[in-house]
This record gives C-alpha cells, sequence and structure tokens, in this order.
C-alpha cells in the first residue's frame, strides 16, 4: 500500500505575543479506511493563459475524475505580486471563484470531487500553475 | 509587520520513484511584498454531527488576502466535516485531514461554515488575514 503523507507548518514569531508554532501531518487515505490512495495525475506545470473565466480558462481537475475525495495541491510559482491566479468551479451556476492564489501562494484542499475546477489569470501576466491530484480513481 | 509563514511538504511512494513536494508562503497583505497579515482568528471547537454551523462570520474584507487553514482532530477516520465557502462546498475533511487555501472572500457574505457528519468533530481552524468585518452585537 502506497503510503502519501502531507505535512503543513504555519510559523511567526511576531504576529501574536508568543510564538506561532503549527505543524500536522495528514496521512492520505481513501475516504473511511486507513488504506492508502493509490492513483495520481503527477505533477503539472502549466501556463495560464485565460484572463477570464470561460471555456479558455484551463481546466485543472474534471468532474468525478476522482472518487471522493480527491486531494488538491496548487502552487502559482510565480514572483511578482499582483500576477494572481483564479481557481473557480465550472460546475456551478454563476462560476463562483474558490481561490485567489497570489505570486508564490499554494494551497491544499481535500475536495468533494464532483466540480469541474480552472484557472485563469486575470491581469494577463500568464503565470504558471503547478498542480496535482492524488486520490482514487474511477 | 508580521511574518507569517505557511509551509508544506508531500511525500509519497505511490510512483515508481520518491515523490517529494515542498512549497513556503510568506502571507503577505494583497499587493504587497513588503507588509504582512497582521491579524487572525483561531479557534478550536467540538461540532456536533448534523448541524452547520458558521466558524468564520465576520467576513474577511473582499478583494484582501486571507488564508485559511482547517483540521478535522477527529480520531474516528470515519467522521467527516464539510467546509463550505460563501454557499459553495469546498471541501471534505475526514478525521485527520488538513487543509489550507487563499480563500477568496469577493462576497460581503462569505463565511465559513461547517457541517459534521458521523458523530461529534473537533476542528481547529484559523484565518490569517487583514481586516474583517465585525458583526454587531
Amino acid at each position: 500500500m502506497a503510503t502519501t503523507t502531507v505535512t503543513i507548518t504555519l510559523s511567526s514569531t511576531d504576529l501574536l505575543s508568543d510564538e506561532l508554532a503549527l505543524s500536522t501531518t495528514a496521512t492520505l487515505t481513501k475516504p473511511g479506511t486507513s488504506t492508502g490512495v493509490e492513483y495520481t495525475t503527477g505533477l503539472s506545470r502549466k501556463k495560464i493563459n485565460a484572463t477570464e473565466k470561460g471555456s479558455s480558462a484551463t481546466t485543472i481537475y474534471t468532474a468525478d475524475d476522482f472518487a471522493a475525495i480527491p486531494y488538491l495541491y496548487l502552487k502559482n510559482t510565480n514572483v511578482t505580486v499582483g500576477n494572481k491566479i483564479f481557481i473557480y468551479d465550472d460546475s456551478t451556476s454563476g462560476d463562483p471563484t474558490w481561490l485567489q492564489l497570489d505570486a508564490g501562494d499554494w494551497g491544499f484542499i481535500p475536495m468533494h470531487g464532483d466540480k469541474t475546477l480552472r484557472a485563469y489569470a486575470p491581469n494577463g501576466s500568464d503565470p504558471i500553475l503547478e498542480f496535482m491530484v492524488i486520490g482514487t480513481d474511477q | 509587520m508580521a511574518t507569517t509563514t505557511a509551509a508544506v511538504t508531500l511525500t509519497s511512494d505511490l510512483l515508481s520513484a520518491p515523490m517529494s513536494i515542498s512549497a513556503t508562503t510568506t502571507c503577505m497583505k494583497a499587493g504587497t511584498t513588503a507588509d504582512g497579515l497582521d491579524q487572525m482568528e483561531y479557534g478550536y471547537v467540538d461540532i456536533a454531527s448534523g448541524t452547520a454551523y458558521d466558524i468564520i462570520g465576520n467576513t474577511p474584507t473582499a478583494s484582501k488576502a486571507s488564508k485559511l487553514y482547517v483540521k478535522n482532530h477527529s480520531t474516528d477516520e470515519t467522521y467527516y466535516v464539510s467546509v463550505v465557502l460563501d454557499a459553495q462546498a469546498i471541501g471534505k475533511l475526514y478525521g485527520g485531514d488538513w487543509m489550507f487555501i487563499p480563500a477568496d472572500f469577493h462576497d460581503g457574505n462569505a463565511d465559513i461554515e461547517i457541517t459534521a457528519t458521523g458523530g461529534t468533530n473537533k476542528i481547529c481552524y484559523a484565518l490569517f488575514h487583514e481586516g474583517t468585518t465585525l458583526v454587531a452585537s
């Protein structure tokens, strides 16, 4: 069985009057079990050309491509502040935006998996998005 | 200014070669590399099964930077919570899972709502932000 772990460390010495030091690790498993997930898209790297929502936006996950729950990792590799990448739900009326990744930002989220997600970069800076989905294929 | 960093490391042996990915970001206010997020909300709560609760009711200012962290500390792996941002179900955290996102609080009503399933789930959450709209008493 494959073992996949993901660790987050949140730290600050001056946000609070005491030091903030939070670190936790999750082992990625099939829902409701201790069996490790077995499939991944691998790490992808794509230039985000679209400047608005629509058919030209980059698809980063297709609804129900994985069984619930797929784990999504994202990183905006751009280094210039303001060169944001927006991630939106293309399956829901109104295309609601979920995330806004500014330069250098990353995100990790266990998803329901039933929505198609697309990316666009509103200021036309063509930032590069790294992303990966890990989960159970179906 | 406050300096808060968020780092992630993902390792796996599910490919034919070991995989290891790391990323670190400094949590900055929108539009700057010189001024870090200087406000936060933090909580550790039990959430009973079945009812939706707002864990973040003071909406972060739209178009500003916000980072949301949520962890399900439940030890029963069959328990889970659904995380809803502005009426959109975005995350589903089983016992032990966590999420960290630069959330898009584009709307004045974009609260964070959690619904627990399976039993009483223990949830830890933190929101790093640069201002919220406080709810008048």
